[in-house]
């Protein structure tokens, strides 16, 4: 391995790992690393006091491992620091986007400007208070910038066994899924109902006005925010339109100007159109589409 | 009368002022010709050239005006008046105008009429090239005249006379018995010029092109009866030697041998007609070496113009007397006698046509390339190949359509035609018109110019054999044309009509500029190699009478096997091409005639096969009866052992042969075995490896039989189906709080496209659960947020569940949770395992979901719009447009039979090469069925291999960047041709073609579609996001399945497809290249992972081994009790993958084989996942919170890939199922 960096101009500790040997791996690596960039998060939110910003975590990492691998290089400068609970990790991707919130009229309470967005292959470490921060931070800080080989802690992975991947077939437990449709859709028709009773109380403006709602309105959603989003696809597709029934009637040969002005934009059409034609020619012409013996 | 004329050209010239035609056009264009050349440094001072020399010679000479003014002249000509000054007045716009209304008129289109032009421009003759020539041709002329005269010689003086010379006399076969009265001499011949180059309307070829010279042989040569017994053959064959002998002495001492080749060859492939060909070798510095222009010259020899009696060379008539036999007919050596001496009438002939036709020149160019294209030429068909109608044969239709051509003699040419109308005339003269069994056409070939001259008539009596007849010379200028090769000409004339038709699409491309004999492959739906060790039975066969009716060996052979053939498969095939393997017609000067083939005749027989026929196994004679009938005698001596009587349901006894179909062998393969085995010889030996091994490459389900199931067969679909229509039933009777809408299937095995044919409990089959949509009648109580809405369906599936499981029918039941709409979390589907051995996978669709896709991409962030739309897309193709997807496609499953075999093909050769797991089913599926809802120039593939091929064709071919794929879903209608031959021009025809138009895209339709693509391209022009357009009236969008393929992924398959269709074009279709087609490249990824799962896969995945034990392969029967243990014989090595590509989303692309049970080695319990690294992460880049990537640092800015760590994730995520790991 090349020179070691410590830590990345922007203020990332670089920690890294030593990853176990791995027999299937046995004739192509050395010894391999693991970095993990490390900084001290700071957010006004009350939820994420006390954090370690993480980027790049090994495979399948959860709170344990996460804990066993900073334990020991705690443990290696004597620091005493305890961790809550790993946040915002999401290896797979599979809930960067809360579909169902971006689809409720009831829980969208909060701006998106507000939402947490963090990146993927990153999480939040957080630990008890404050002094464990710091004593982990410091902690981190020499073992970045350790030197030698064998005071560099090695990553355990968890593997996945075959019967992992195998129940990912499995059926769902019938009794669990009833219990969890119904227990969700009696939740659901609770803030349904909690919603519409709100929207169907009165409601004054600011200038004096009554806001009058229909009586199968569930909330007021629906009518602050009109959905004017376009199908996407439309963006590529142009819709032709049908002849209007006025346009069907009106005659267009009746006076003599219009006979007049149509053959005249006849021609104009024509010749446009053979004008385009003769572009199309000169173009296809210079991308040699006319050789027969191509 | 030897001719003071100093070029070959001008001798020409001659002969029309003997017909006092006034117009020396050969003069006029060699004085041109040489203008030009003078003046190709100065700028083009062509036009003034013409003008000059039409000033005092005939107006209508002009030959290459340009196109304004041909354009007025057709105004004349249809009276509009226009003011003949126009274009001199310098008014540009007006002028345009009148251009733009005429070519709209006279074309197909403006568009149209530009294409031809420029396409006249590429293919006419260099100036050049021709003045380069026509030096030679001076010189050429000149040294004929010197060749010294003969005397009377006998036939031994003769072989006295060559012996000991390099050159031999060409006789043809019967050689002169030594015992032949008659003399051979030689006198000065009278030369001209003849052919396309004469008449000027040559075309460029980059093989070279030949010039016709004929040496027409004095008179007092010959005398009257010499037409008989092949005496003016042998005479002219001394002529010809003679004259060879002489050229080559005197072309000797002019050190012009140096750079001139002097070889023999057969006119037309004619064996009677030897000629002299002169071609040139590179080098020297002489100024007469025209090899650079490619023309090779041929030096025809001919006997003079109705010197023998025309009458009496009838094609009925026999000028070969075999002993007392006078009657047996002739037609080819009487072709051949009297082809010889009407050549240069011919000329004159059509010459007087281009000179009353303006476009005349221009048709016939474009029909020549039209025929060179799809194969065609002047040669004989007789010994094989395409044939018997060239550029020759084309031009004199054309003139006798201009000279009418209808039933009643009407016309169906006028001379004021355009070229395009021509050509189109031409087109359908040739589609509608039989000219073989049920009529001919006959003309004069007059050369006064007078107006009551007898016209053209169309005869409705058949001679069994393509006949356009000349009534003035006597000949049937489709002499030459075999009753196959007519065939193929109509099947092609057929297609063409009915591209001209197309108003909807731009078909240029596909009439003139593809050659679709660079692949036979392509062209013919198979081939079959015919290996004939001895000839010896055969050639028992080709007595006296065979031949002076074949003329020789080779005309016999075809015409065996191509008739055997031909009444062998009957309907099943549309024609066939019979090819002689190594057959040469040309040969050295020093030999008699071209050296004959080795031991064994290599023979290919082309076939193009009738879908719908092919594979029936019966094939039905006469009916039986108790009296004497000759039919079923000849019936049963055609197919020997094989026919048999049989009674049908109608109670019908009726002679037939039965076939079996098999999973592998088309029965027109087992047909033609047999039947040459019986009619050419014991030992031939027919080889059918080919479709043999692609049919074998086509996953076969393990049911019983399954390997004598033709590939056509859907049994096993319909099986499906049923059990589908059963459970159908039920679950409308169930009482739900909602009633059931519709029921819709949209799962590939419904539109018989899935890559494993369905098998009954063949569970670790991925397509094994068939996707369907479940509607209910419409309420407005769905919950208005999607995980809600979600588990209401759920709700529904589970009372619906409930419903089944009271029912009477034996179902089980299991539900899944289900990722096909990505972050959609909570669908779910309830799975039915059917009693039959079947499973469906049903999911709900309301009217609420398309709505709350669409709101969450209005409430999203920016920053996530793009991929809430990319959900949109996904759940509006898995399931809005997946239903008419799957109806579509079904549908037209029914319409092209070779369809739903050619797309599993394609699956299986995408999984092959690990790249089917990218690409959307219906894509593909989209993708397969182009070669056959768009087959033009080709015809609609009619075997497996074709198809395949077909479709590797279209993909090397696909410039996806600048082209959109657009496809016509729509059936194929029958080419409406119609037997009115009453039409007057090609206009009424479009408009009537456009009404016609079926369900067809309209042009709106088509061009909303393209306007889309533009708009797609504008954004994103170098097709980085986007790269396959594919827009169907499914889809006009053209990007519901392609938005999400990776680049690398498209471009791979584009370059794999370039390099099969390459590999097959170098070294052809064999076993090795079939395999090598279907071997991955593992090679070209960054990492390769072998897997190597716990449970073979193969055989409850319902795949049968190709040639193993297959009585050990014992299918399942049953679903496990505890349907949890179905997840046993599932595939691991899936979810493995979809893991990984979802933790390197951003970083690598992994892929791997779907189908373990098809691609996965022997038992199925292999796999192997390839890593791509994406470009971007192959370099150090700068360190970034959000690159979502396993890096190391380099320095304190930059980071590169750790890509030693992530091998160490990948070793430790697949731990149980890796077996080994290579970089590459």
């Amino acid at each position: 391995m090349s020179t070691r960096v410590d830590s990345m101009k922007n203020g990332f500790l670089v920690v890294p790992f030593k990853l176990p040997q791995s027999k299937k791996l046995q004739e192509h690596s050395e010894e391999a690393c693991h970095y993990m960039f490390i900084k001290k998060h700071q957010s006004k939110s009350e939820q994420e006091q006390n954090c370690l910003f993480l980027v790049n975590l090994p495979l399948l990492t959860h709170l344990e491992n996460l804990k066993q691998g900073f334990g020991s290089i705690l443990s290696q400068y004597d620091a005493v620091a305890h961790v809550s609970q790993l946040l915002h990790h999401d290896e797979f991707g599979l809930s960067e986007v809360d579909l169902s919130s971006l689809t409720s009229d009831l829980m969208s309470a909060g701006d998106a400007e507000e939402k947490r967005y963090t990146p993927r292959n990153t999480a939040l470490l957080q630990f008890v208070d404050a002094a464990s921060v710091d004593n982990a931070w410091s902690a981190l800080r020499k073992y970045s910038q350790e030197r030698k080989q064998s005071k560099i802690v090695t990553w355990n992975f968890n593997s996945p066994s075959m019967a992992t991947f195998i129940n990912f077939y499995k059926p769902l437990d019938l009794d669990y899924l009833k219990e969890d449709v119904y227990s969700h859709m009696a939740l659901f028709e609770q803030r349904e109902q909690q919603a519409q009773e709100q929207a169907q109380s009165s409601i004054v403006d600011e200038d004096g006005f009554t806001l009058v709602v229909g009586k199968n309105t569930k909330n007021l959603n629906s009518i602050r925010k009109k959905i004017l989003n376009k199908n996407p696809l439309l963006k590529h597709e142009k819709i032709v339109k049908p002849p209007s029934m006025v346009d069907k009637k009106a005659k267009q040969d009746f006076y003599r100007f219009q006979i007049r002005e149509r053959k005249k934009q006849e021609i104009s059409e024509l010749l446009k159109k053979f004008k385009e034609d003769q572009e199309k020619i000169k173009e296809m012409k210079s991308r040699r589409k006319f050789n027969p013996y191509a | 009368m030897a001719p003071l004329k100093r070029t070959a050209s001008e001798t020409i010239d001659k002969e029309d002022q003997l017909h006092s035609k006034g117009a020396s056009i050969h003069k006029k264009a060699l004085i041109r010709a040489i203008e030009n050349g003078e003046e190709i440094d100065s700028g083009s001072g062509e036009e003034s050239v013409v003008e000059k020399e039409s000033g005092d010679e005939d107006a209508s000479d002009e030959e290459e005006d340009e196109e304004e003014d041909e354009e007025e002249d057709e105004e004349e000509d249809e009276g509009k008046g226009a003011d003949k000054n126009t274009h001199s007045s310098g008014k540009v716009n007006a002028q345009d105008v009148q251009v733009a209304r005429a070519t709209a008129e006279l074309f197909k289109s403006n568009i149209f009429k530009l294409q031809i032009d420029e396409l006249l421009q590429q293919i006419k003759l260099k100036d050049s090239h021709i003045l380069k020539v026509e030096k030679f041709l001076h010189k050429l002329y000149d040294t004929i005249q010197k060749v010294p005269e003969w005397e009377e010689t006998t036939l031994a003086g003769v072989d006295a006379y060559f012996k000991g010379k390099i050159v031999s006399v060409p006789f043809s076969d019967p050689k002169p018995a030594p015992s032949v009265q008659y003399k051979f001499n030689y006198k000065t011949p009278d030369v001209s010029l003849i052919g396309s180059f004469a008449l000027k309307s040559a075309t460029y070829d980059p093989q070279g092109s030949s010039i016709d010279v004929l040496l027409t042989m004095p008179e007092d040569l010959l005398e009257k009866k010499d037409f008989l017994n092949f005496r003016c053959i042998h005479k002219r064959s001394v002529y010809l030697a003679y004259f060879t002998h002489h050229l080559s002495v005197i072309l000797g001492k002019e050190h012009l041998t140096e750079f001139l080749q002097l070889s023999y060859d057969l006119l037309n492939k004619d064996p009677l007609c030897p000629v002299l060909k002169i071609q040139c070798k590179p080098g020297g510095s002489s100024e007469y070496n025209f090899y650079k222009t490619n023309f090779s010259i041929n030096i025809i020899v001919g006997f003079p113009f109705n010197f023998f009696e025309i009458k009496k060379l009838l094609p009925n008539k026999n000028c070969i007397r075999v002993q007392e036999d006078k009657v047996t007919p002739t037609p080819l050596y009487n072709f051949s006698v009297l082809s010889s001496s009407t050549n240069e009438h011919y000329l004159k002939f059509l010459y007087k046509t281009k000179k009353q036709t303006e476009a005349f020149k221009d048709a016939c160019m474009l029909g020549k390339l039209w025929l060179k294209q799809r194969g065609f030429s002047s040669k004989s068909s007789h010994s094989g190949g395409l044939g018997g109608f060239g550029g020759f044969e084309f031009a004199t239709l054309l003139s006798a359509l201009l000279c009418g051509g209808g039933i009643n003699g009407n016309k169906i040419l006028l001379h004021g035609f355009s070229s395009y109308q021509l050509f189109k005339g031409v087109m359908k003269y040739l589609a509608t018109m039989d000219l073989c069994s049920e009529g001919h056409l006959q003309f004069y070939s007059d050369l006064s110019t007078a107006t009551n001259l007898p016209t053209s008539r169309y005869v409705a009596e058949g001679f069994q054999t393509p006949t356009i007849f000349d009534k003035t010379t006597k000949v049937n200028i489709l002499t030459k044309m075999s009753v196959t090769s007519y065939q193929t000409l109509r099947l092609f004339a057929c297609e063409t009509f009915s591209l001209l038709n197309d108003v909807v699409k731009d078909q240029f491309a596909n009439i003139f500029l593809t050659n679709l004999n660079k692949l036979q492959d392509i062209k013919y739906d198979m081939t079959f190699e015919l290996e004939i060790p001895t000839q010896s039975l055969l050639l028992e066969k080709f007595g006296p009478t065979e031949k002076i009716k074949f003329v020789s060996f080779e005309n016999f052979l075809v015409n065996k096997i191509s008739n055997v053939a031909n009444i062998a498969l009957g309907d099943r095939v549309k024609t066939l091409e019979v090819e002689l393997v190594n057959y040469k017609t040309y040969f050295s000067i020093s030999k008699r005639k071209p050296s004959s083939h080795g031991s064994s005749l290599n023979i290919k027989v082309h076939v193009i096969v009738n879908p719908s026929e092919c594979e029936k196994l019966v094939i039905k004679g006469p009916v039986n009866s108790e009296e004497f009938n000759s039919e079923a005698i000849i019936f049963k001596n055609f197919w020997g052992k094989k026919a048999s009587l049989r009674r049908f349901k109608d109670g019908s006894i009726t002679h037939c042969c039965v076939w079996n179909t098999s999973s592998s062998e088309p029965v027109i393969s087992q047909i033609l075995s047999y039947i040459f085995k019986l009619h050419l010889a014991e030992n031939v030996k027919v080889s059918d490896t080919i479709p043999k091994q692609f049919q074998e490459l086509i996953p076969l389900p393990n049911l019983p039989a399954s390997t004598s199931m033709s590939v056509l067969n859907l049994g096993s679909y319909y099986n499906m189906r049923k059990s589908f229509d059963l459970l159908h039933k039920t679950m409308f009777k169930l009482e739900l709080p909602l009633s059931i809408k519709s029921i819709l299937p949209v799962g590939p095995a419904f539109r018989y496209t899935s890559t494993c044919q369905p098998v009954p409990y063949a569970y670790s089959n991925p397509d094994f659960l068939q996707d369907v949509i479940l509607e209910f009648e419409s309420s407005q109580k769905w919950p208005d947020e999607i995980t809600s809405l979600e588990k209401a369906k759920t709700a529904f599936l589970l009372k619906i569940q409930e419903g089944l499981a009271s029912s009477d029918a034996k179902y089980k039941t299991f539900f899944a949770r289900d990722e096909s709409i990505p972050y959609n979390l909570e669908i779910v589907t309830l799975n039915v395992l059917t009693p039959e051995g079947y499973g469906f996978k049903f999911r709900v669709l309301t009217e609420r979901d398309e709505v709350l896709y669409l709101r969450a991409i209005g409430n999203a962030r920016n920053e996530l719009k793009p991929e809430l739309e990319k959900v949109f897309l996904k759940f509006t193709s898995k399931y809005i447009t997946a239903i008419r997807h799957n109806r579509t496609i079904e549908n037209l499953a029914h319409t092209y039979p070779f369809y739903p075999p050619v797309v599993r093909l394609f699956k299986r050769w995408l999984d092959c090469h690990l790249l089917f797991s990218h690409l959307p089913e219906e894509l593909v599926e989209l993708l397969a069925m182009k070669p056959f809802v768009e087959c033009a120039p080709f015809l609609i593939p009619g075997s497996v291999e074709n198809g395949f091929l077909k479709i590797l064709k279209f993909l090397s071919q696909w410039n996806w960047r600048e082209d959109p794929l657009i496809l016509d879903l729509a059936k194929p209608d029958e080419p409406d041709v119609g037997n009115d031959m009453n039409f007057t021009s090609g206009i009424e025809l479009d408009s009537k073609a456009a009404d016609s138009l079926r369900d067809n895209f309209t042009i709106p339709q088509m061009k909303g579609i393209q306007s889309n693509f533009a708009s797609l391209r504008k954004s994103d022009p170098q097709g980085m996001n986007v790269q396959f357009f594919v827009a169907s009236k499914n889809d006009p969008s053209g990007i519901l399945y392609t938005r999400n393929i990776p680049l690398p992924i498209a471009t791979r398959l584009t370059a794999l497809a370039k390099v099969a269709i390459n590999l097959i074009r170098t070294h052809g279709l064999n076993k090795q290249t079939v395999d090598l087609l279907f071997t991955p490249a593992l090679k070209d990824y960054d990492f390769v992972v072998e897997l190597m799962m716990p449970t073979p896969l193969k055989i409850s995945s319902g795949v049968l081994g190709a040639a193993e034990f297959k009585n050990l392969e014992q299918p399942q029967n049953s679903f496990p009790a505890d349907l949890s243990n179905m997840s046993e014989k599932m595939d691991p090595s899936f979810q493995l993958v979809k893991y990984l590509n979802m933790k390197y989303r951003n970083s690598i692309i992994f892929s791997s084989h779907r189908y373990p049970g098809v691609n996965g080695g022997e038992k199925g319990d292999r796999n192997v996942i390839t890593g791509l690294i994406k470009p971007t992460f192959k370099s150090p880049q700068k360190f970034r919170v959000n690159m979502d990537a396993n890096v190391r640092p380099i320095d304190n800015e930059q980071v590169i890939l750790n890509k030693e760590a992530i091998f160490n994730e990948i070793a430790a995520f697949g731990k149980e199922l890796i077996t080994d790991f290579r970089l590459n």
